[in-house]
C-alpha cells in the first residue's frame, strides 16, 4: 500500500491529511513528531509553493519542501 | 527562601513564542543583571522577581524549547541549567513552564518532561485572551487536576495573571504528581530496569524514570550500571528495530490528546484569522518581497530622518559643553585632553545612539509582531541554493544590530556547519557601529543639499545591500565548497500576528542604550584618552598640523600610508584605521581627534571635505570616501565580535580565518573601487 501514500507537498492548500510516516533522518523525524508531526497526527496545509505552510497542533509550522517530500500522508477520509 | 536559607532560584522554560521572555520582563521589570539581546533569547539571563509578600526569588529565563532532548547548542543551554551542570547559576529550586494556551497539547508535551526532571512545577497559562478569541474554552483547575501541577492563567502582555502568579510563586510549591502518560510496554521494562539501578541514590521515582529515558537518549551521567544497561536496552532496541524515541513522542501525545479531549479543549480554528488574511500578503512570492523592501527602507529613511533631531540635540549638548569648559579652564594640556580627547571622542560616537536605538526598536517590532519568522520564511528560498536554511535568518537579521548577539543567535541552528558558515558571514551584515563610518562618510562625500534623505538612504540601502550579497556569496563558498553537505531543510514555526508589546521592546532599547554607554563610557573613553595622547604627543610646535604629522601617531600614519595609498587613504586615515581595529564606531572619533573638531559632527564633516593632499587635491573626494565605506562594509574591525567568535566556535582557528578573509577583502574592494573609479574618469 505503501505506494498509494502521498507526501506533503502533493496535496492542495486547504487540504486535511493524516501523517503516515515519515521518511527523514532519525534527528528530523525527531524533531518533526516533537513539535506535532506525529505519525496519525492531523495536518492541513495552508500554503503550498516552494516552502509551504501547515496547521498541526494548533500552530501554523513551515516547511521547506524538500521535507514535505519525506512527510507521507493520507487523506482523513481514506482516499489516497 | 529554600531550604538552605538562600534566596530561591527559578528557571523559566517554554516554548518559542510563548510568551515566556515577556513574562520574565514583566516579573523582573528593570532588575535584570545580564543584558539581553533582540532576536530570540540565546543566552540564559537571570533576573530579580519578588512575591506578593515581598520575597526576593531570582528568575532565570532560558533560550525557548521544543524538547528536553537538547539538539542545538541553545537547547543545551537550557538543559544544562534545569539539570545544575551550567556555571554560575546553582540548580534551580522550581521552574516556571510558561505554555501557550491557545497552542496547549504542543506546549504541554514540554511539561510533561519537565514535570520528570524531580523539580517543582508550576505552569502560568499564558496568552489566553488569545485562546478565547479561538474558541478555545480553557479550565486551568481542571488542567491542572489531570496533570498533576498548578495552573495559574496570565496574559504577559497586558499584565494580567501576575499578581496570582507572584502568589502561587510565594507558596511552596508542590513536586508534580506521578507520570499520568502510559510508557509503552518494550519501553517501560526498560525504563524500570535502568531506573532500578539508579533509584538508591535518587530521591524521587519519577526522576529516576526521567533520568532513565535520558541515559536512553545518550546521556552519559549517571551511575555505571544504570549506563551500561541503558546501552545494552539501545543495542536490543536497534536490533528489533524499535523506535523508542519515536514511541516516547507518541505515548505523551496521546495521554495530552486524551487529557485535552476530555477536558472540552481543542485547537481551536485556523482559518479566516487575521493572521492569514496577512499572511496571503506577507508570504506572497512577489507582494511578500515587497512588503520586506518597504519595511527595510522604511527602517533606512527611520534613521535618517527621525534621528537627526535628537542627533543634532546631542551635538549641540557636547559642542556647548566644549565652549564652557574652554571658559572655565585656563589653556593648556588638561584642557586639550577634556576638549580634544574626552569630549570630542566620547561625543563623536554617543551622538548615534539614536540611530542605534530606532535600529533596535524596529527589530523588536518585527520580532514581537511575528514578521520576524515570515521574513526567515521567505528569505529560505533565497538562502537554499548558498546552502543554508531560513533558519539563519534571524542570526543574520541580528548581526545589523550588532554581530555579538547575531553569533550568539546561531545556537539556534542545528546544523553545525550551517551554523559555522553562519558565524562566518554574520559580521559581513553591516552592524548598528558602521553607521556613524557611513553617515559620516555619506556626509562628506555630498553636500546635504544636493541629496534628499530618501537618497542617502537609498544610499545606505546600498551599502547593506553590498555587504548581505557578499556574505551570501561567501555563504555559498564556504557551505558548498569547503564544508561540503547540502542544507538542512526548513521546520519553523510561524506565530500568530500580535500587537508588540511595547514594554519589551522599550526594555531592549533601555538595555541597548546602556550597553552601548558603558561602551562610550569604557572603551571609547579610553581609546579616546590614549589617541589624544598618540596625537598630540611629542609637540614640537604651535601649528595644530604639524604636531600631528609629528605625533606618535602621525608617524604611524605615515609608516601605513604607502601601504594604503593604492586605496586612496592618507596617513590621517591610516590612523583611524588602526585605532578603529577595536572597534569600527572609534573611526569617527579618531577623525574628531585627529582633526581637532571637538565633538562637533558638522564640523567634522567641513574639516574632512577641506583635508588635502600636500599637492592641494581634495583626500575626501566621493571616490576616496566610497572606497572607505567599502573598505568599511568589508572589515572585521570589532575585538568583540573576535572573542564572541572564538568562544562560539571553540578556538582560535575560525576567528583568525574570519579576520583574515575580510581584512583581504576589504582591502581588495576598496582598491576595485578606486581602480574602477579612475578607469571611469573619476
Amino acid at each position: 500500500m505503501e505506494e498509494n501514500f502521498l507526501n506533503l507537498t502533493q496535496v492542495g492548500a486547504g487540504t486535511e491529511v493524516r501523517v503516515s510516516r515519515l521518511e527523514c533522518p532519525p534527528t528530523t523525524c525527531q524533531r518533526l513528531r516533537e513539535m506535532g508531526f506525529c505519525e496519525n497526527a492531523l495536518v492541513r496545509k495552508i500554503r503550498g509553493g516552494a516552502d509551504l505552510v501547515c496547521w498541526v497542533c494548533g500552530t501554523r509550522v513551515a516547511l521547506s519542501a524538500r521535507l514535505a517530500k519525506q512527510i507521507l500522508v493520507e487523506h482523513v477520509d481514506g482516499r489516497s | 527562601m529554600n531550604q538552605d536559607g538562600k534566596r530561591r532560584w527559578v528557571a523559566v522554560v517554554g516554548n518559542p513564542n510563548a510568551g515566556k521572555s515577556t513574562l520574565f520582563n514583566a516579573l523582573t521589570g528593570l532588575r535584570q543583571r545580564v543584558g539581553n539581546y533582540p532576536g530570540v533569547t540565546v543566552e540564559k539571563r537571570t533576573g530579580t522577581a519578588f512575591t506578593l509578600h515581598g520575597e526576593a526569588m531570582e528568575l532565570i529565563d532560558l533560550p525557548g524549547l521544543y524538547s528536553l532532548n537538547p539538539r542545538s547548542p541553545d537547547e543545551k543551554i537550557a538543559w544544562q541549567v534545569l539539570h545544575g551542570e551550567s556555571s554560575g547559576v546553582p540548580r534551580p529550586d522550581a521552574v516556571l513552564c510558561v505554555v501557550d494556551a491557545s497552542n496547549l497539547e504542543r506546549n504541554l508535551f514540554l511539561v510533561t518532561q519537565v514535570m520528570e526532571l524531580g523539580l517543582p512545577v508550576l505552569v502560568a497559562l499564558n496568552m489566553v485572551d488569545v485562546a478565547e478569541g479561538r474558541g478555545i474554552r480553557l479550565h486551568p483547575q481542571d488542567l491542572g487536576q489531570k496533570l498533576g501541577v498548578k495552573f495559574i492563567p496570565t496574559q504577559a502582555h497586558r499584565g494580567k495573571g501576575l499578581v496570582e502568579l507572584r502568589a502561587a510563586l510565594g507558596q511552596t510549591l508542590a513536586h508534580p504528581g506521578p507520570r499520568q502518560w502510559t510508557m509503552p510496554p518494550p519501553l517501560a521494562a526498560a525504563v524500570g530496569q535502568i531506573a532500578a539501578a539508579w533509584r538508591e541514590s535518587l530521591p524521587a521515582e519519577l526522576r529516576a524514570e526521567g533520568k532513565a529515558l535520558e541515559l536512553l537518549a545518550g546521556s552519559n551521567s549517571g551511575p555505571e550500571g544504570a549506563k551500561k544497561l541503558a546501552a545494552a536496552w539501545r543495542e536490543r532496541f536497534r536490533k528489533e528495530a524499535y523506535d523508542w524515541s519515536a514511541a516516547v513522542v507518541h505515548a505523551r501525545y496521546s495521554y495530552l490528546q486524551t487529557m485535552l479531549k476530555e477536558a472540552g479543549i481543542g485547537h481551536g480554528v485556523s482559518g479566516g484569522s487575521w493572521t492569514d488574511w496577512i499572511d496571503a500578503v506577507v508570504l506572497h512570492p512577489v507582494a511578500g518581497w515587497g512588503v520586506l523592501a518597504g519595511m527595510m527602507m522604511a527602517l533606512f529613511i527611520s534613521i535618517f530622518s527621525i534621528a537627526s533631531y535628537p542627533m543634532e540635540w546631542i551635538d549641540a549638548g557636547f559642542s556647548a559643553l566644549a565652549l564652557r569648559l574652554q571658559g572655565w579652564m585656563p589653556p593648556g594640556i588638561l584642557c586639550d585632553l577634556l576638549v580634544d580627547g574626552v569630549l570630542a571622542g566620547v561625543g563623536g560616537v554617543v551622538i548615534f545612539l539614536p540611530q542605534i536605538l530606532i535600529l533596535f526598536f524596529f527589530l523588536g517590532l518585527l520580532e514581537d509582531s511575528g514578521y520576524l519568522a515570515r521574513a526567515a520564511f521567505l528569505l529560505d528560498r533565497v538562502m537554499h541554493p548558498v546552502g543554508l536554511s531560513g533558519k539563519s535568518f534571524i542570526p543574520l537579521l541580528s548581526s545589523y544590530a550588532c554581530a555579538i548577539p547575531g553569533i550568539m543567535a546561531t545556537r539556534t541552528v542545528e546544523d553545525p556547519k550551517d551554523r559555522l558558515t553562519t558565524i562566518l558571514i554574520a559580521p559581513l551584515m553591516s552592524c548598528s557601529a558602521r553607521i556613524p563610518v557611513y553617515t559620516t562618510l555619506l556626509a562628506a562625500a555630498v553636500p546635504v543639499a544636493l541629496v534628499p534623505v530618501w537618497g542617502k538612504a537609498a544610499a545606505m540601502l546600498g551599502l547593506y545591500v553590498l555587504g548581505t550579497g557578499s556574505a551570501f556569496f561567501l555563504a555559498w563558498v564556504f557551505r558548498k565548497k569547503m564544508f561540503g553537505g547540502g542544507s538542512p531543510p526548513l521546520i519553523l514555526e510561524l506565530p500568530p500576528y500580535r500587537c508588540p508589546a511595547f514594554r519589551t521592546v522599550a526594555l531592549r532599547m533601555w538595555e541597548r542604550a546602556l550597553i552601548f554607554l558603558r561602551r562610550a563610557g569604557t572603551v571609547i573613553l579610553a581609546l579616546s584618552i590614549l589617541l589624544w595622547f598618540v596625537s598630540s604627543f611629542p609637540r614640537s610646535s604651535g601649528d595644530e598640523s604639524i604636531n600631528l604629522a609629528g605625533s606618535y601617531a602621525g608617524q604611524l600614519g605615515h609608516w601605513l600610508e604607502p601601504l594604503i595609498r593604492p586605496l586612496g587613504f592618507d596617513w590621517r586615515i591610516g590612523i583611524g584605521l588602526v585605532a578603529s581595529f577595536a572597534a569600527r564606531e572609534v573611526f569617527v572619533s579618531t577623525m574628531s581627534i585627529v582633526y581637532h573638531v571637538g565633538g562637533e559632527g558638522e564640523g567634522l564633516i567641513q574639516a574632512m571635505r577641506t583635508a588635502t593632499w600636500p599637492d592641494g587635491a581634495l583626500i575626501y573626494t566621493p571616490l576616496t570616501c566610497l572606497s572607505l565605506m567599502v573598505f568599511y562594509v568589508y572589515a572585521l574591525q570589532c575585538l568583540s565580535t573576535v572573542a564572541v567568535a572564538k568562544r562560539e566556535t571553540g578556538g582560535w582557528r575560525w576567528p583568525v580565518f574570519m579576520m583574515i578573509y575580510m581584512t583581504g577583502l576589504a582591502y581588495l574592494g576598496a582598491w576595485l573601487v578606486q581602480l574602477v573609479g579612475h578607469a571611469l574618469g573619476f
